[in-house]
């Protein structure tokens, strides 16, 4: 297990525009927004965390367009099928890496970004928790619709993959609201950590069942 | 008995061969009780006392909106049978219904934004249901976008049960959407559990219609499976004594 930790965060690291590539991406949205909106206004803070949400659904989709792509090419995932029989626990620390080397500091990030907007450090409470669960379920749920697409483009993979997001965008447009009108957040966060629980467990069988699919 | 049954029905011969039997007496049930249900609802139900007559429309909307949340579910239900029993002739139905949900769903948003100018006094509004039923919309075209990206057919049949099946999370969403959000759409008037809050005299056009509509599309279901099935099993002897 550990091995294959070492393995797939070492594949990740050596490839520099796959990591660092999404995440100045994300900066440049987010420092390209402002000037598209007056400076300094109140609009600002009421659109701010829409943006935040969907560049961080952007940068995503944009660092998992070709997650399985190379190891399928250069028979990685085919000889680690023959060696172990399934492709579960590779799946797994893959996603994992992803969210260890994209999802976190694109949530750092990001938070720092809501920090400095609302000027206010009790944004802290609202935006790091919900960017840290709801990336990860992104980047599950992209990994999912880029293997169902592997070999046929990524637009094919986003397309299919953005419908099945809906759901999250709308939980996360609830916690802001929420937090607007001064309510309780943190059941609606368990609410979205418990849809992330399920969704830890049961993509990477799907995956690997697609991929499966895919190598036969 | 039983178990051979469900096998035999499971052949796509089988299939076929029952399909035609049975298609002219829903073809021709289904026109009559549709055709008969717009006459009662377009001239004989009462006018609303808040709407008028643009009302009237709902004969068409919600037996397409209901429609394209079913033919969802029954390509769910399709997909589960393909990929626990391996059955060939669900992954064929799933195909066949992709193409048909989306024309549906096509309808139900056309019809919603025609009613839309008169009562809401715009065409389109980002409401909750509105956009669940576009993203619905949307994800029949994937579907069907996705199986077309695919030569090798067998992979594609997976593939699209397994999106089918991912995709089914959305359908409470859309179904409950006006129930959880307050917007613009109203909340359903007929439920399995509540007294409908719709008067019998405009519900009973309504119920006759959704029967006759459902029996039409089923309709074209049939023909839409029977195309693909006689275009993956075209090489099949039985498909050359049948046609």
């Amino acid at each position: 297990m550990t091995d294959l930790l070492k393995i797939e965060s070492f594949k990740l690291r050596k490839k520099l525009r796959a990591w660092l590539g999404p995440i100045l991406i994300f900066l440049l949205i987010m420092i390209s927004f402002p000037l598209t909106v007056e400076l300094a206004s109140d609009e600002l803070k009421n659109v701010f965390y829409s943006i935040l949400w969907l560049s961080s659904l952007l940068t995503v989709m944009v660092s998992l367009d070709s997650i399985f792509l190379e190891d399928f090419d250069d028979g990685t995932l085919e000889h680690y099928l023959i060696l172990n029989n399934s492709l579960f626990s590779m799946i797994l620390i893959k996603i994992f890496i992803y969210w260890l080397l994209i999802g976190i500091p694109i949530s750092i990030l990001g938070t720092f970004f809501s920090i400095s907007t609302s000027g206010d450090f009790s944004s802290f409470y609202i935006a790091f928790p919900s960017m840290l669960i709801s990336s990860y379920i992104f980047i599950n749920l992209f990994a999912l619709g880029n293997s169902l697409s592997l070999n046929k483009g990524s637009a094919l993979g986003a397309l299919i993959t953005m419908p099945l997001l809906f759901p999250v965008l709308i939980l996360l447009g609830k916690i802001v609201l929420n937090a607007n009108f001064g309510f309780e957040i943190s059941n609606l966060l368990l609410l979205m950590l418990g849809v992330l629980l399920i969704i830890i467990v049961i993509i990477p069988f799907i995956i690997s069942f697609v991929v499966k699919t895919h190598l036969e | 008995m039983l178990k051979k049954l469900y096998h035999q029905f499971a052949s796509p011969k089988t299939y076929v061969v029952l399909v035609d039997k049975i298609y002219p007496i829903i073809f021709y049930t289904s026109l009559i009780t549709y055709v008969f249900a717009l006459i009662w609802g377009l001239a004989f139900a009462p006018s609303d006392y808040m709407q008028g007559n643009s009302y009237r429309i709902i004969y068409m909307h919600v037996p397409a909106s209901f429609l394209s949340e079913s033919l969802y579910i029954a390509m769910a239900i399709a997909a589960a049978i393909f990929l626990i029993w391996k059955v060939k002739l669900a992954a064929y139905i799933i195909k066949a219904i992709a193409p048909i949900g989306a024309l549906v769903a096509f309808l139900a948003l056309v019809s919603g934004s025609i009613w839309g100018i008169p009562t809401w006094g715009t065409w389109w509004q980002w409401d909750a249901r509105v956009t669940s039923t576009l993203i619905l919309f949307i994800m029949y075209l994937g579907l069907i976008s996705l199986h077309s990206s695919f030569t090798n057919y067998e992979k594609a049949d997976k593939f699209i049960s397994v999106l089918v099946l991912i995709g089914s999370v959305n359908i409470p969403i859309i179904k409950k959407s006006v129930d959880w959000w307050n917007t613009l759409h109203q909340p359903a008037s007929i439920t399995l559990t509540d007294k409908p809050s719709i008067d019998p005299s405009m519900l009973y056009p309504l119920f006759l219609s959704m029967l006759g509509f459902s029996g039409l599309i089923i309709c074209l279901v049939i023909l839409s499976s029977k195309v693909q099935i006689f275009n993956r099993e075209g090489n099949k002897t039985w498909v050359k004594y049948h046609v």
